[in-house]
């Protein structure tokens, strides 16, 4: 046989056609054209007229679809967000996924008792703890909206408890201009300087627009400090189908672009090439309980089709979701949400993927969720490596060797088992795969159990490496207000 | 109720031409108007509602329904007397200042409605002093908050303060709801009642005022 030398497929999922993504594309210029938004900023307000945007009757903008392209053509391809010690470990890129947890989650389910009770700071620090240690768990968000720190400064407070808990890049949450300044006053401590944070960024920042078409004053205001400052941001907004947006995934597609565009508009015209993470999230409004679903199948189909609009047109990295689930307590329904969004996400290449490890519709964090996911990303993570096909991989000779071998040769003892094995296969840390007598005499766990232990594991024996005590006293002066 | 058979059904399915073809079919045979209204519309609303509760109908069927109602009222307005029909209850409700965000609150203003109660609709970002200023005006029996972002929160008992230094906090009842709102919040603040979503909050509602 001769030399092979075959590139792996990857398995992709693709949910739209050229046509389907152009036409939703087309439908986001449309209602940008004729529509027009409600602009609350007015230097944004001010920025876009000046840009070619024309006021209507009632006070809305409306742009036109020129001004929209050019802020797609100066929008950076990439973003690369590092560790807060200056290492590349998320670029975000082509197909690149990066997983990590979500934020402001109301209650927790305490480790310990297993029970839901409303979060506090602790919680951010625990969270931010486990995800500096799982490898699968690439950024990590609060989770949390704790009840215990004063509430005007309440995203001041836990972006600095995740500075000390976790080295990873962090994706933040801010109210308005006022705090997102103290929150980058505290990055540039922690990267050395304005000039090293620029170079290197550990953060992103998560601001919403409010469906439909709607830019409020403080969203506008943390918009454009942003792309001063070159912190990479995204700005989806609640388009929501069935809420905020049409109840049909195209419609609420085409408006959470919509509202994306408006947003990269401003940015690109505040500064041309900050960097800007580009998707609306479109989850659905659940008909019974008014919720916005964190389980349903709609979410992922939305993300795949603005992955596939990445790929046909954007090519801007895109803002994603998984890993997350709307039942209560961690069961087979969470575990069977998680994994739907997890696999569906990094086949259909998402980039950063957020909101890992909430149950209740985001409305709980779990500890254990977030524990589970980093081996569902990994099980999916194998999967969509495919299968390479090569002279190794095939192993003519050693088939040759064990079916000639006679009496006692088997696979098992081959040393091309030996060699492969840890490639060839998943092999899972916490998925329980033992014979049942095993599986009783060591407790009879559920993964959940199994999830809630491993959890407290990593909690007692992790350690973070530390910021200095010259940083850490700096982010205190600025917590007690200067 | 067998009388109204056909307007409850189409009521019920939503069906807004039959049901405001069987309206003006009971006006026209000159029917006791309250009886319309009460046998006729609140009947079938009530069974909305009771198929709601149980998952049977779905959010946009319940208020297609509401809808349905509210078509066939506007045939009925013009041959009401003053006092002909009393409310449930006055409520006044919106998004506290600094929030902007307004789905929440608009869909428990519709089912409230739907349900009989008398809504004032004050909108998102509402000033406390907007709140106590509407509240001398309507008179009303609830006032109802909602927030859903955490730092829109404090808006809240500023706005209980707010009514109590105008002399109407024992006038009224206090109802807050939104995603970051919980019910021990509630307490804290010492609203009266706190609604996880529109369902509840109109049970909540009919508890408060003593009504069924």
């Amino acid at each position: 046989m001769k030399s092979l030398n075959i590139p792996t497929f990857l398995p992709r999922l693709k949910v739209l056609n050229r046509e389907q993504a152009l036409a939703i594309h087309q439908a986001a210029l449309e209602i940008l054209e004729k529509t027009g938004f409600k602009m609350e900023h007015p230097d944004a307000h001010q920025m876009l007229v000046d840009a070619g945007g024309k006021v209507t009757n009632d006070g809305r903008l409306t742009l036109p679809a020129y001004l929209v392209e050019e802020a797609l053509k100066t929008t950076p391809k990439q973003i690369a967000l590092y560790d807060q010690k200056g290492n590349k470990t998320m670029p975000l890129v082509d197909g690149n996924p990066f997983y990590g947890t979500g934020s402001d989650a109301t209650f927790t389910l305490d480790l310990e008792t297993g029970q839901r009770r409303r979060a506090v700071l602790k919680d951010v620090a625990n969270f931010a703890r486990l995800v500096d240690n799982l490898e699968n768990i690439s950024f990590a968000m609060s989770m949390a909206n704790p009840d215990d720190v004063p509430v005007e400064d309440i995203y001041v407070y836990v972006f600095a408890e995740m500075i000390k808990n976790i080295n990873k890049p962090i994706v933040f949450i801010a109210d308005s201009g006022r705090d997102i300044a103290k929150i980058y006053e505290i990055a540039c401590l922690v990267a050395g300087g304005e000039e090293e944070f620029q170079k290197k960024p550990f953060m992103l920042n998560y601001s919403e627009a409010i469906s439909p078409l709607r830019f409020p004053q403080n969203v506008m205001e943390k918009l454009i400090f942003c792309a001063r400052k070159k912190i990479p941001i995204c700005l989806p907004s609640g388009s929501n189908a069935g809420g905020g947006a049409p109840i049909t995934i195209a419609g609420a597609m085409a408006l959470g672009i919509a509202e994306n565009l408006v947003g990269l508009a401003v940015h690109q015209l505040t500064n041309k090439g900050a960097p800007f993470l580009f998707g609306p999230n479109v989850s659905t409004l659940d008909m019974k309980s008014t919720v916005v679903s964190y389980g349903c199948p709609e979410w992922s189909l939305s993300q795949a089709a603005l992955a596939d609009m990445r790929d046909e047109m954007y090519g801007l990295p895109t803002w994603a979701y998984a890993g997350a689930s709307d039942a209560k307590v961690m069961d087979a329904q969470a575990g069977a949400e998680a994994m739907f969004s997890i696999i569906t996400a990094m086949l259909s290449r998402s980039n950063l993927i957020h909101d890992v490890g909430f149950l209740e519709y985001g409305n709980t964090s779990s500890l254990e969720m977030v524990t589970m996911a980093n081996e569902l990303v990994a099980m999916s993570r194998f999967f969509t490596e495919g299968i390479p096909v090569n002279e190794g991989t095939l192993a003519l000779d050693v088939i040759e060797r064990v079916a000639t071998g006679g009496p006692g040769s088997i696979f098992l003892t081959d040393d091309h088992t030996f060699d492969y094995f840890r490639e060839a296969q998943f092999l899972p840390q916490l998925l329980d795969r033992s014979r049942y007598d095993s599986w009783k005499e060591a407790g009879a766990m559920d993964l959940y159990t199994v999830c809630n232990t491993e959890a407290k594991r990593i909690l007692s024996e992790h350690q973070v490496e530390p910021k200095t005590d010259e940083v850490l006293n700096e982010v205190d002066r600025i917590l007690k207000g200067r | 109720m067998g009388e109204y058979k056909a307007l409850n059904g189409a009521v019920l399915k939503g069906d807004i031409n039959t049901a405001t073809a069987e309206m003006q079919k009971a006006i026209d045979a000159d029917k006791n108007v309250q009886d319309i209204i009460d046998n006729g519309l609140i009947a079938a609303m009530d069974e909305v509602g009771e198929r709601f509760s149980k998952g049977l109908l779905f959010v946009p069927q319940m208020l297609r329904a509401a809808k349905t109602m509210q078509e066939c009222m506007k045939l009925i307005e013009p041959l009401l007397q003053k006092g002909d029909v009393t409310p449930k209850g006055k409520v006044l409700i919106g998004t506290v200042r600094g929030d902007l965000h307004d789905i929440g609150k608009n869909l428990v203003s519709m089912m409230m409605e739907s349900a009989g109660f008398m809504i004032t609709d004050l909108g998102v970002d509402v000033p406390p002093e907007k709140f106590v200023q509407k509240a001398q005006e309507v008179e009303p029996d609830i006032v109802a908050m909602s927030a859903l972002l955490s730092t829109t929160m404090p808006a809240m008992p500023q706005t209980i303060e707010a009514l109590g230094k105008a002399g109407l906090r024992a006038k009224v009842k206090v109802m807050i709801g939104g995603a970051p709102v919980t019910e021990n919040y509630a307490h804290e603040i010492r609203a009266d009642a706190y609604a996880s979503d529109a369902g509840s909050a109109v049970s909540k509602a009919k508890k408060l005022l003593g009504i069924s």
